[in-house]
């Protein structure tokens, strides 16, 4: 990027001191673990001896891990339902909102309203709607006369999770959306209109392509929460026994470091869903600079 | 540097035996943390005895930590990893020779054999998960046996009598089935005969297994014996309960919370004394029964919750003092007294302190049923074995899978595991 | 006529649809704070307003509680978040500034491997920071649990650093030329310019803190007096979760995600214009 001034003399003093913090939590914090997960994922560490050095053979052991590559697979699963979920409706919501209504701060409000809330407090709510018995969900279909649904059976588990998932981020990409299409200007509108353009052909040519920005920044921020997503698929599909049956990474890393004393894989599993994201990020730089348009 | 100190130890003990008189030596001073999960209820009684050891022993101050089970375990890992341990934790009788192989924990052997006759007193089934070799690295600390306990109210509604001593696993289903109902009429089952947790083997499948002659594991903990003989068998018992609709399978248990006897959804379930103080605290008119017979007779599963010390605990002598304070005759009778499990030493047990709890429970069958329990097995890699099997299963309870090859595969993978922990 | 009729009707459909999503969003909501104050025996009975009607299930809340520690959770956890709001205000705008203004080598570096530290998930990063803060001798106390927030943070920074880019260089220039130093521009201009995007900040970094199990978990005394919120209910959902006693469960949910709604609705109006101005654009 082009801007930026140059630093004068005395004013690099205020440079460096206002960075220090940062750059010291990205030593200690970041940086630090970064660095010693990687490390760590070449040892086998139970967590009570030293570390015994292990080679890459956590990493080959990834591909018969059963249970990681389940795990694995639900991850990628989940990120495809809920990255292309979570963009679409908070995009629709946004564009909904863009039109001049009454009352668009209290929708706006309401929208947001789930983003702010815990995951943990919540999804015990999440876990009484879905009740195959006892919940309103299975009631409300029932009284129109469809048959109840075993919302968090084996079938069902996965749409069941990335609903509340995306329930719980709309608000977050309503509000990146908004911001996005309020950056466009008007007048690209009224000239279509002019020209004899529908509402549908001004989405279309105008504002999708203009709100790639916005689309761009989104999808990653959601492609990382859905490799990370932990909370809520836990609170609801868990079971006796500390599992759960829709297992995903960052359970099964969770599972591997503090109930089978096996530090050393979890840190390989840990590695490579960081390796996931980056790639995706490869692949998500790679579309902004053949399809994002910046003015 | 240890050495020194257990010499100190010793003379000091032996002085005071000299010196007649039954008062331990004054220990410390001291700080001494001690983490255990629990229920909140258990941290008041937990506090208490801690109080009386302070008491007891006012250079030596105690502190009590209780978590729930999920956090307890994060916490700890995190704790000595960290290089931080507690000096006391609680430890789960399977899991612990995991953290004795890997030299977390203090050989506790020096200390009993300065304390002779410590253990006289327990009921030797209690001690024999935490014996090794070269001595113990952990004391129990309580015991639980599973029993079958039934909701009174729901049996007299349908005309019912209650459990016989000696009833068998088909006596079981078939009481099960009748009691499963539709109990307002709204065309869905609120009311499942039984409810059982069969994902460890602890509260149902040990002990089916045990009743049809089958084993868990062979002794030198190589092989996986679910599949053979008797226990195949017993899996398909289990599974047609779950075929028979008297038991919500797996997967939609959740709904009704973690324990649909406490929830009042379910007329049977079995399970340990630790959920009698939830039981009364949700008002349920309940009883007791013994665990019905298989074709092989009787079986049911003693476990025990135990105290162990950290090796690199700054304060051993310290520890083990409170330790040795709780398992003695006092502090085994304020935990009697709580009502979550059963006191190791057996005066405690047998007396009224705990026999006499509130409510008309019959709390002696808890220690009758000793007779034909056998001990929950013990050994390395226990939670991942124990996670394999469980989570490999669940399909099949759930109508997914088919028991026969399911289980083999199970078994397949639960040696693989095994074989991994060598 | 006909183009204000079509108007008229695209309205309306809006309107029903967003009034439709809004209800989605709050049913949960609504759900909760009902069986909230219901009865136990009433809890998976199916209408809305709670019928009959009762504030026990909150008592409950602070009797059950050992030692009415319910007071000292709140307290904890307040202060806590608190504390961790004006640490990441004050590093993550510090260094959004000199990120967005300041022109040196290996700014983009160093910034791309901000952005990257978003990839590591909180429960792998936990052991490594404990042995941090062991050998800071901290275990025990709150610091570990206020500290990183005063090391900055990727999406703090990426957000604030967004909306600095919106504010007019010439400020910063007029003001060198003034004599002032980079953080008297920074103290002075940008950031009273920046109220939307700070408060935005605040929200998400109190609802973070506020809301984190994990760490308080670890680093604090697991004593009821000395833990915060989350962990408390942590310990006792277990026992609730037990017998399905949902309508204690629920008034406990409720109670935890109060504070966030108050700040949030006070904040709001700050808060949702500072996310959209510090938008995408470049």
């Amino acid at each position: 990027m082009e801007y930026g001034l140059k630093p004068l003399g005395r004013e690099r003093l205020w440079l460096w001191s206002m960075l220090t913090p940062t750059i010291l939590g990205l030593v200690f914090g970041t940086i630090g673990s970064l660095l010693a997960t990687l490390v760590l994922s070449f040892f086998d560490w139970d967590l009570i001896g030293s570390p015994v050095w292990a080679g890459v053979s956590n990493y080959v052991a990834l591909a018969q891990n059963h249970a990681y590559i389940e795990a694995f697979v639900n991850t990628l699963t989940f990120s495809a339902l809920y990255v292309p979920g979570v963009v679409i409706s908070s995009l629709l919501v946004a564009v909904l909102l863009n039109r001049k209504i009454h009352g668009v701060g209290i929708f706006r409000t309401v929208y947001f309203l789930p983003t702010v809330t815990s995951a943990v407090a919540t999804a015990l709510v999440w876990n009484m709607i879905y009740g195959r018995d006892t919940g309103i969900l299975n009631f409300m279909l029932q009284s129109v006369g469809l048959g109840p649904l075993c919302w968090l059976c084996t079938d069902h588990a996965m749409t069941s999770v990335v609903i509340v998932n995306i329930w719980g981020a709309i608000g977050e990409g309503m509000i990146i959306f908004l911001a996005g299409l309020t950056a466009i200007p008007r007048d690209y509108y009224e000239a279509a209109a002019l020209d004899g353009a529908n509402d549908v052909q001004q989405f279309l040519r105008i504002t999708l392509p203009l709100v790639t920005p916005s689309i761009f920044f989104q999808t990653i921020i959601s492609a990382i929460n859905a490799f990370q997503a932990y909370d809520y698929i836990y609170m609801l599909t868990r079971r006796s026994g500390g599992d759960s049956s829709v297992p995903v990474a960052v359970f099964s890393i969770y599972r591997n470091a503090f109930h089978f004393f096996r530090m050393g894989d979890a840190s390989a599993q840990a590695i490579q869903l960081a390796l996931l994201v980056g790639v995706f990020m490869a692949i998500m730089f790679w579309w902004e600079r053949h399809y994002v348009v910046y003015e | 540097m240890k050495s020194a100190l257990f010499v100190v130890v010793l003379v000091s003990l032996l002085l005071a035996a000299c010196g007649g008189g039954k008062a331990a030596a004054p220990l410390g001073p001291a700080d001494v943390t001690f983490m255990m999960w629990g229920a909140p209820e258990e941290q008041t009684v937990w506090q208490a005895v801690v109080d009386d050891f302070h008491a007891a022993q006012p250079n030596v101050r105690v502190k009590v930590e209780v978590s729930d089970w999920d956090s307890y375990w994060t916490k700890l890992n995190t704790l000595i990893a960290g290089g931080t341990p507690p000096d006391v934790f609680a430890m789960d009788a399977p899991l612990y020779l995991d953290w004795q192989s890997r030299g977390a924990l203090l050989n506790l052997q020096p200390f009993i054999d300065a304390n002779p006759g410590l253990l006289d007193g327990f009921y030797p089934q209690t001690l024999s998960a935490y014996k090794l070799e070269d001595g113990y690295y952990g004391l129990p600390r309580d015991f639980q046996t599973v029993v079958v306990f039934y909701n009174k109210d729901m049996f007299d509604a349908a005309g019912m009598s209650y459990p016989p001593a000696d009833w068998t696993y088909d006596d079981l289903l078939a009481t099960a089935k009748e009691l499963t109902k539709d109990t307002n009429g709204d065309g869905n089952i609120d009311q499942y005969g039984l409810w059982t947790d069969t994902w460890d083997m602890e509260l149902f499948w040990s002990e089916a297994i045990w009743a049809y002659g089958g084993e868990i594991i062979s002794a030198d903990h190589a092989s996986t014996l679910i599949g053979e003989g008797g226990a195949r068998d017993a899996w398909k018992f289990i599974d047609s309960i779950y075929k028979a609709g008297a038991m919500p399978n797996p997967t939609s248990a959740g709904e009704y919370g973690t324990d649909l006897f406490q929830a009042g959804a379910a007329a049977m379930t079995t399970i340990g004394h630790w959920a009698v103080p939830g039981y009364v605290g949700a008002k349920l008119n309940f009883g007791v029964a013994p665990m019905p017979k298989g074709p092989k007779g009787a079986a049911t599963s003693v476990n025990s919750a135990g105290f162990v010390v950290s090796k690199d605990s700054k304060n051993p002598e310290a520890a083990f003092g409170f330790i040795k304070f709780a398992l003695g005759a006092a502090g085994q009778k304020r935990l009697a007294e709580l009502g979550f499990a059963i006191p190791v030493l057996k005066a405690v047990a047998e007396s009224d302190a705990y026999l006499k709890q509130p409510g008309d429970l019959d709390q002696k069958l808890f220690l009758d049923s000793l007779a034909f329990a056998h001990v929950k097995p013990v050994f390395k890699g226990y939670e991942e074995w124990a996670a394999v099997i469980g989570d490999g299963l669940i399909p099949v309870f759930d109508g997914e899978a088919p028991l026969e090859t399911t289980l083999d595969e199970v078994v397949t993978a639960a040696d693989e595991v095994l074989a991994k922990n060598k | 006529m006909k183009k204000s009729q079509y108007k008229a009707l695209v309205d309306i459909l809006t309107y029903v649809a967003l009034g439709l999503g809004a209800l989605t969003m709050l049913l949960p909501f609504l759900w909760m704070i009902s069986v909230s104050l219901r009865e136990p025996a009433q809890q998976y009975a199916r209408d809305l307003i709670p019928n009959p009607f009762t504030l026990q299930n909150y008592v409950d809340l602070f009797e059950d509680l050992p030692n009415q520690a319910f007071p000292y959770l709140v307290f904890n956890s307040f202060k806590i978040s608190l504390l961790a709001v004006i640490g990441q205000i004050l590093t993550c705008a510090m260094a959004a500034f000199v990120f967005a203004i300041v022109k040196f080598r290996g700014r983009d570096f160093l910034f791309a491997l901000l952005l990257a530290t978003l990839m590591i998930p909180p429960q792998v990063s936990l052991i490594p920071n404990f042995i941090i803060f062991k050998y800071l001798h901290v275990i025990g106390t709150q610091w570990p649990l206020i500290l990183p927030a005063f090391w900055g943070g990727a999406f703090g920074t990426f957000l604030l650093r967004q909306y600095f880019l919106t504010i007019p260089r010439d400020l910063v220039d007029a003001a060198r030329m003034d004599g002032a130093s980079l953080f008297d521009v920074f103290w002075r201009i940008y950031l009273p310019l920046s109220k939307p995007a700070v408060a935005a900040l605040a929200i998400f970094a109190f609802k973070d803190s506020w809301n984190d199990l994990l760490h308080p978990l670890v680093y604090l005394p697991t004593d009821l007096h000395q833990t915060t919120l989350t962990v408390g209910l942590a310990f006792f959902q277990q026992q609730l979760q037990l017998g399905g006693k949902f309508t204690v469960l629920m008034a406990g949910a409720f109670l935890s995600i109060v504070p966030l709604l108050i700040i949030f609705f006070v904040a709001q109006r700050q808060f949702i214009e500072g996310i959209a101005l510090s938008g995408v654009k470049r």
